[in-house]
């Protein structure tokens, strides 16, 4: 991978070159006064487009391509287990690069701890904290909860009857309940959360009053507390924040502070000028008045913390997550692996349903005679054409690789023509090429081709 | 203003040429990544958006939306004459589309995807423009209660399609409900099966299992049972348009489609499985000849063609007026929107209604213009068909595993496609139905964690689940699913033997 990751960065969209030549040239014009301090930067988003780590690493391309300090950052989205898989793929495939950033923050954390990731934050190279979000208690305007108080006096009374939906298990959402729940005397293992997966789930069940009570970053409910469809009964910040009508939990007794932090880190074994070449871009970066813009526009905190301070509070911060997590009783925990009976269920009905299967076919098929015959060479034709292609692909490169596919499962099928299927073979695997490459700006590994192709 | 002025403003807007330009290229880009398998319009909309920075948001929005539209227009081909559906709403399509283009009448099949598209992206997008705030309202009635009802309703539409042996139908789908075991329990956190390989926590993709059970385990298939034989060729028959029979099959499917898929895609539920097969189940439930489904009944594509098209632009509801994205394109969309500093939510048609009436138009000339650009590229299409089959499967493979790749951009996916090619064989060869296996994977974790949900929140009371109205409806509907049939069999039965 990393021997190609050169090929991986360059937008390419050649369909549309027409128009992009034209917004190009624009862009360059902007950014012709700064010479820009990296040619390709790639910012990886450990999870799906839209959320809040995507929102983070698109604000950030587009700032550093308006600044000119990047001449063309790229955005990657490896989504999955709250970022985890983001950060293990990220370790894995950039380790040396000194064009890559990853965005990570305290939601990471929590998967770190709740998945027990082999690889951590400790792993990579920190560069610098960048955004703070505060967090809203919600609840639809028809509920009968008018006040932060009336919610407590509600929970302190039977605490499993309040459900406190919000997102991911272990999230920053749930930490935040258990923060609370500690706060007013509640053991946080008594907290009825219902994690809700994102792209929105969340936030139509607390609209649409599912969930008592409603847990959520300010952005993603801004809109809906501007039309007035929920009420926010508190919110995690030290002082009112001007613009909303919100009250803080600490000046209605509960003595609890929390932000959502997003921050950059970079992969491991690069030197130490390109941890500084990073880091000054992200500081010029957060230092621009187009980033003041989108932190006003995206209601985020400007918490920018640099280098070793950043990684002395990510570390003190995954204490604390750890220690949330435990009272929570979310997460890897001994008791969490006992056995469930839903997957019982289901792998019981496999067992019988499959053996069923397999004997009434037997049973069927003992009166038929034998005569139908098997192909043995055309099957392992193909799988050792599908095996190819997955010890090849990386390391002789894409082309090659899916052209013995290609002609493997050809001759599957086809006797004669061997000519024909090999010409055919090249054909539609340089054409694929190509087409995923440089029109649909998926590259594929090049490998043993990368210096001509 | 009234809804109509506020449209023809739309209108009047979108009808410049530089924007009739972005409808065009979004539409077309759209229709060629819907061909890819595994590439959808997220990914497009995404590796676009940089490019959009500077471009106005009407003209932007105006593109996306094509892209959208479009990607679902490209999704039936493959699936029609390959059997390879590339996501999960192409896949009722595949069942009879390919009996279709086998038979030498895919450019019939594709004509029909291709005019129920429209009919349903059209009437879809109408309901979009007229209804969105109050359909909202009651999307919002949906909790997890009414989900798992929805889920339990799906899983009796799928015993339609079981077929003859109700233990092979029973195996196909434990199959899938065990895959769906894969991954982070979400509830807890807690990890399932994943073995300690990271790219297996976030469960396996229907994407993966459709493409390997469906286009590779096909192509192992046939390699097994007839090798270098020689097949005979597909004939393909003249085709001028749509006979006056097909025309009285398809358009009332096409209606029937747009009215499940419609309201379905409002739900924040995502995904347009359900709103295909519920289309697929009706269409045989509804037929003089149930019989022919699964060997060519054209109303088994412009059924389900026509729901997943009105369920794509039903999606665009909650989206709206909401801010809820429920599908990956409509996070990505969002996403687009806040970059913009747009906010969608209840204020969003108040504040900004000329970017919304005029995307909301150019939905309308999107539509028109994907029918124009696919109606005659049916008939182009088809003659795939007369390729010679080693090409053609050796094809069907390298895309598989190009889609496969494009997923992660991770080897895992090409190998896990393979293994669900392998699985696809041996199914085959036990003659187990493949689409409950499918179904099983989708509806197996949507049920398990939103019965959970719902039994979190009421704190273990089973009564929630019958209690909510609209719950208990949807119950009812699963129950009359299974019974009617049978009564309607029985009755049937009981005639004949007077």
């Amino acid at each position: 991978m990393s021997a190609t990751s050169g090929e991986f960065v360059i937008l390419r969209w050649n369909v549309l070159s027409a128009i992009a030549l034209a917004l190009v040239a624009t862009i360059a014009a902007a950014a012709a006064a700064a010479q820009p301090q990296f040619e390709q930067l790639r910012i990886v988003a450990p999870a799906a487009p839209g959320g809040g780590w995507d929102q983070t690493a698109r604000a950030m391309q587009q700032v550093l391509l308006e600044t000119g300090i990047a001449k063309t950052p790229v955005v990657e989205n490896v989504a999955g287990a709250a970022g985890t898989i983001g950060l293990a793929r990220f370790i894995g495939a950039e380790r040396g690069n000194g064009d890559a950033l990853l965005v990570s923050g305290l939601i990471m954390l929590g998967g770190i701890v709740t998945h027990d990731s082999p690889v951590t934050l400790a792993d990579v190279v920190p560069i610098a904290r960048l955004t703070g979000e505060y967090e809203v208690l919600t609840v639809p305007t028809s509920s009968p909860l008018a006040t932060l108080d009336d919610l407590l006096r509600a929970f302190k009374n039977d605490p499993e009857s309040i459900s406190w939906g919000g997102g991911s298990a272990g999230g920053s959402d749930q930490i935040l309940a258990g923060l609370v729940a500690a706060a007013v005397g509640i053991e946080p293992r008594r907290v009825n959360y219902i994690a809700f997966s994102g792209g929105g789930e969340a936030l139509a069940a607390i609209v649409g009053g599912q969930v008592t009570v409603g847990i959520n970053g300010l952005a993603e409910f801004a809109a809906q507390i501007e039309a007035g469809t929920v009420r926010v009964l508190a919110i995690s910040s030290a002082e009112r924040l001007p613009g909303l009508d919100a009250p803080t939990l600490r000046e209605q007794g509960v003595e609890v502070e929390f932000e959502n932090w997003r921050s950059v880190v970079a992969p491991p074994g690069i030197t130490a000028d390109e941890r500084a070449r990073l880091a000054d871009a992200v500081e010029a970066m957060v230092r621009s008045a187009e980033w003041r813009e989108l932190l006003a526009r995206f209601r985020w905190l400007d918490r920018y913390l640099a280098g070793d301070e950043f990684a002395a509070f990510a570390a003190a911060e995954e204490q604390r997550v750890r220690a949330v997590l435990r009272e929570l009783g979310t997460g890897a925990s001994p008791a969490g692996r006992a056995l469930e009976p839903y997957p019982v269920l289901v792998l019981a009905g496999l067992a019988i349903f499959g053996t069923a299967a397999l004997v009434s076919r037997r049973r069927a098929h003992r009166t038929e005679p034998a005569n139908a015959t098997l192909h043995w060479r055309s099957l392992l034709l193909i799988a050792s054409g599908a095996g190819l292609l997955l010890v090849l692909a990386e390391r002789a490169g894409f082309v090659v690789a899916a052209a013995l596919l290609f002609w493997l499962v050809a001759r599957a099928f086809d006797a004669r023509h061997a000519l024909r299927d090999g010409v055919a073979a090249v054909c539609v695997a340089a054409a694929a090429y190509a087409l995923f490459t440089y029109a649909l700006d998926l590259p594929l590994p090049a490998g043993a081709l990368a210096d001509w192709l | 203003m009234s809804t109509l002025d506020a449209l023809g403003q739309g209108f009047a807007a979108a009808l410049t040429p530089w924007n009739l330009l972005f409808a065009f290229i979004g539409t077309t880009l759209g229709t060629a990544i819907g061909v890819l398998p595994g590439i959808g319009p997220a990914l497009t909309v995404a590796v676009l958006l940089p490019v959009t920075f500077t471009l106005d948001p009407v003209s932007a929005f105006i593109m996306f939306g094509g892209i959208y539209y479009g990607a679902m227009y490209g999704g039936s081909t493959t699936s029609i004459l390959l059997n390879t559906p590339g996501e999960t709403g192409a896949i009722a399509t595949a069942i009879d589309g390919h009996a279709m283009a086998l038979q030498g009448r895919g450019a019939a099949a594709l004509t029909t995807a291709a005019l129920g598209s429209f009919v349903a992206g059209t009437l879809g997008t109408a309901g979009l423009a007229l209804f969105a705030p109050a359909l909202a309202t009651v999307a919002l009635e949906f909790g997890p209660a009414e989900y798992f009802a929805l889920a339990v309703l799906a899983f009796a539409a799928a015993t339609a399609l079981i077929g003859r042996s109700l233990i092979s139908g029973l195996a196909s789908l434990f199959v899938g409900l065990a895959l769906g075991l894969v991954g982070i329990d979400p509830l807890t956190g807690n990890a399932r099966l994943s073995f300690g390989i990271p790219q297996l926590l976030d469960g396996i993709d229907v994407v993966i299992l459709v493409i390997g059970l469906f286009a590779v385990g096909e192509t192992l298939h046939q390699a097994w049972r007839h090798g270098r034989g020689e097949r005979k060729p597909v004939q393909l028959r003249r085709f001028v348009g749509l006979t006056r029979e097909e025309w009285r099959r398809s358009w009332p499917a096409w209606l029937r489609g747009t009215a499940i898929g419609f309201p379905l895609g409002v739900l924040p539920m995502g995904g347009s499985l359900i709103p295909t097969f519920l289309s697929y189940l009706a269409e045989k439930r509804v037929s003089a000849n149930p019989e022919e489904f699964g060997h060519g009944a054209i109303e088994g594509v412009a059924g389900p063609e026509a729901a997943n098209n009105a369920s794509t632009a039903g999606v665009l509801v909650p989206l709206l007026t909401l801010g809820v994205p429920s599908s990956a394109t409509a996070a990505i969309l969002l996403a687009a929107f806040q970059q913009y500093g747009l906010r969608p939510g209840p204020l969003l048609f108040d504040s900004q209604p000329t970017l919304v009436w005029t995307l909301i138009a150019s939905l309308f000339l999107g539509n028109a213009m994907l029918l124009v650009l696919n109606l005659p590229l049916a008939g182009v299409w088809t003659r795939v068909m007369l390729l010679p089959r080693p090409l053609l499967f050796a094809g069907v493979l390298v895309l598989a595993s190009l889609g496969a790749y494009s997923l992660n951009r991770s080897l895992l996916d090409v190998a896990l496609v393979y293994g669900a090619g392998a699985l696809g064989l041996a199914m085959r060869e036990l003659e187990l139905p493949l689409v409950p296996a499918v179904l099983g994977l989708v509806l197996g974790p949507m049920g398990e964690q939103q019965l959970r949900r719902a039994l979190a929140i009421s704190e273990g009371d089973v009564t929630v689940l019958v209690s909510r109205p609209l719950s208990a409806a949807l119950l009812a509907l699963a129950v009359a699913a299974l019974v009617v049939p049978w009564l309607v069999a029985r009755r049937r039965k009981a005639r004949r033997a007077n």
